[in-house]
């Protein structure tokens, strides 16, 4: 029997299955064992990519074949950095007792990390769902009624994104007899439904409201562990379906330009980082978009350093908020003594997602300027150089600046947690790592390149752009032009849903249902009489020159018609 | 409340070091512009100081977006508070 339903013998289970697994005993092994536990298990799930490429473990089911473990060029890379990513969460979240954390982070995890191994829209669907249903409760963990409201709206969204996917997939199915998730071309009502879930998740312009909503309301781990997997899950997703495709790069634009802005002015410091996320999955929209194996490599590329880069100063500005109590950069500033080594993690952090020569960002990002130079998409070229000083402003000054020095806070705290800098340090090696061997890095790349970043030209045109850049700011400050911190609220796309419509909606509703009350009561009104009429038809035989016969067969006739009639309506 | 100060005071210095160890570092790349054959992506980079100009007034730009949409999208803080 196990040979019909297993078309192929697995080698070894699909990465990402035995960290769900492990989901459940989490929650019942003691404190310390627990996180040695699921590094244990996350090497287990590492360990079956050594599988290598090929279809693994193909599943037959009611008549479809469902890929569970797929594995090519473009996986492996968001595989490796995946698990990376899970581990140093491990590390991240040592001193966490709150079992939730846990349980819920490794799970998220095994789920994103299965859904880059769904070899088929379905199997996709179930492990992009998987995604959802997990990592919400990273949010709701925070036990405020304002991370619960966040946490239902973050689920909505993210089970919309899955709904849309499904009836695209269904939609593909039945025009083309194949599931096989592959590349796909705009233009049928299927292939939009897919693009459009994949755009929910990896936050498209008007479709990102969930990112900065969502994410800064999670646990100080939660944070951490939300800003790895769904977008970068997404980009994946996108580079696999719908690489080349040109709109990705208006999007992609749009994408690093618009969240600048908002950015510049919030005042919580993890929602800064959120939408910095946002500008930063803008650059591989634009990546993708433009398609070619030099692109694609610097989508894969720059997804692989983000992970890690972002994770960082998620990581930083968690171990500040588990110190100080609060994330406001209206609060913060002069940490730098009390937090010395959150601070360097911190630096190293901004430096790398500003594209230091030496840091990751640099290694990464440089293939997709040269990807967009070398197709003369002048304009596109741009928008992201200027989206890159944009960066270097926001999340390369802003964070460190107003969190560790600027003026004194006044705050007396404690340097973060040791599991916390073990995985800020280790994460801060990676960054340098990468940053300084990019030639090791970009073996990890789905095509093999022939690129060097390291030129004079490059490095002096870049150190041009930062310098300036922060001397910019230094300008700003000293002139007090730069717009103070406030304790703000500053409307974003989620004021759509959260204001506009039921602004809107509540009215047509109240109006919908006034009509329904008085239809539904015109309708009581008629039944009444016809049941009034019956009535007095029954207790008032028909009198005066008849026989009595003749009365009960006027009532047995009305009551055939009116059967007739009921037996009709209900039919 | 003086050791207050005096942080304030530290940070200052440090902003005003951080200050003149930047302008140098601007002076230098300044100098690299016209000492090294530099060339961009694109024909635009090729213009002498392009990413120093550009950056710099893309960031002041940015500032000046920020505080236009701070009028138009920013709220007390407690908004969204009657969900």
């Amino acid at each position: 029997m196990m040979s019909d339903i297993l078309t192929s013998m697995p080698t070894s289970m699909p990465p990402g299955f035995v960290m769900m697994l492990a989901a459940l005993p989490v929650i019942f092994v003691p404190h310390h064992l627990r996180q040695i536990f699921m590094l244990a298990v996350i090497g287990m799930s590492a360990w079956s990519l050594t599988a290598g490429a090929g279809d693994h473990w193909v599943v037959g089911l009611m008549g479809l074949e469902l890929v569970l473990y797929r594995a090519d060029h473009l996986s492996l890379p968001f595989a490796i950095v995946f698990h990376i990513a899970a581990a140093l969460n491990v590390f991240y979240g040592w001193h966490e007792k709150r079992v939730t954390d846990h349980a819920a982070g490794i799970a998220y995890a095994g789920a994103a990390i299965a859904a880059l191994h769904a070899g088929d829209l379905l199997t996709l669907f179930i492990w992009w769902e998987a995604t959802a249903v997990t990592s919400v409760f990273l949010i709701l963990a925070s036990g405020t009624q304002r991370a619960r409201h966040a946490a239902m709206r973050y689920l909505i969204v993210q089970v919309l994104s899955g709904v849309l996917l499904l009836s695209g997939a269904a939609m593909i199915y039945s025009e083309t007899g194949s599931m096989t998730f592959t590349a796909m071309e705009l233009g049928s009502l299927a292939t939009w439904l897919v693009f459009i879930a994949f755009g929910f998740k990896a936050a498209f312009p008007l479709l990102n409201g969930w990112l900065q909503d969502a994410y800064p309301e999670a646990t100080v781990v939660g944070t951490v562990v939300l800003s790895a997997f769904t977008t970068k899950l997404a980009i994946y997703a996108l580079a696999r379906g719908f690489a080349g495709t040109d709109l990705l790069i208006v999007i992609g634009c749009l994408m690093t330009a618009f969240p600048v802005f908002f950015a510049v002015i919030e005042n919580d410091m993890r929602r800064v980082l959120a939408y910095s996320l946002n500008n930063q999955l803008g650059f591989m929209v634009v990546a993708i978009g433009i398609g070619t194996e030099l692109a694609i490599n610097g989508a894969v590329a720059h997804a692989f350093a983000h992970i890690i880069y972002k994770g960082l100063l998620f990581m930083s500005m968690g171990a500040v908020l588990y110190r100080v109590g609060t994330i406001k950069a209206s609060e913060l500033g002069g940490l730098y003594r009390c937090m010395p080594w959150t601070t360097v993690f911190c630096i190293v952090g901004a430096m790398s997602i500003s594209a230091f020569p030496l840091f990751s960002g640099f290694a990464a990002k440089s293939l997709i300027m040269s990807a967009l130079g070398y197709k003369g998409l002048v304009a596109a070229y741009l928008v992201l150089l200027a989206a890159s000083a944009g960066v270097l402003h926001h999340s390369g000054i802003k964070i460190p600046y107003f969190a560790f020095f600027g003026h004194d806070g006044g705050h007396k705290v404690k340097e973060a947690p040791f599991g916390m800098l073990v995985a800020m340090g280790l994460a801060s090696a990676l960054c340098i790592g990468i940053g300084s061997f990019p030639a090791l890095f970009y073996q990890l790349l789905p095509y093999s390149i022939d690129y060097n970043p390291y030129d004079a030209s490059h490095v002096v045109g870049q150190l041009q752009l930062l310098i300036f850049s922060i001397l910019a700011f230094t300008f700003l400050m000293t002139f007090k032009f730069y717009p103070p911190e406030l304790r703000s609220t500053v409307l974003n796309t989620d004021w759509l849903y959260r204001r506009v419509a039921p602004a809107i909606g509540r009215p047509i509703l109240s109006a919908i249902m006034v009509v329904w009350g008085s239809v539904i009561a015109a309708i009581a009104g008629y039944r009444d009489a016809i049941l009034e009429a019956v009535e007095r038809l029954m207790h008032a035989p028909i009198t005066g020159p008849t026989v009595p016969g003749r009365a009960v067969m006027v009532q047995t006739l009305v009551l055939i018609v009116i059967l007739a009639i009921g037996y009709l309506v209900a039919g | 409340m003086s050791g207050h100060s005096e942080e304030s005071a530290r940070l200052a210095l440090m902003g005003k070091w951080a200050t003149w160890v930047l302008l140098a570092a601007g002076a230098v790349l300044v100098v690299l512009e016209f000492v090294i054959h530099r060339h961009g992506e694109i024909a635009a980079e090729d213009i002498p100081l392009f990413p120093a100009v550009y950056a710099f007034v893309i960031c002041v730009a940015i500032v000046v977006g920020g505080i236009w949409l701070r009028k138009i999208a920013m709220r007390d803080e407690d908004y969204y508070d009657d969900e």
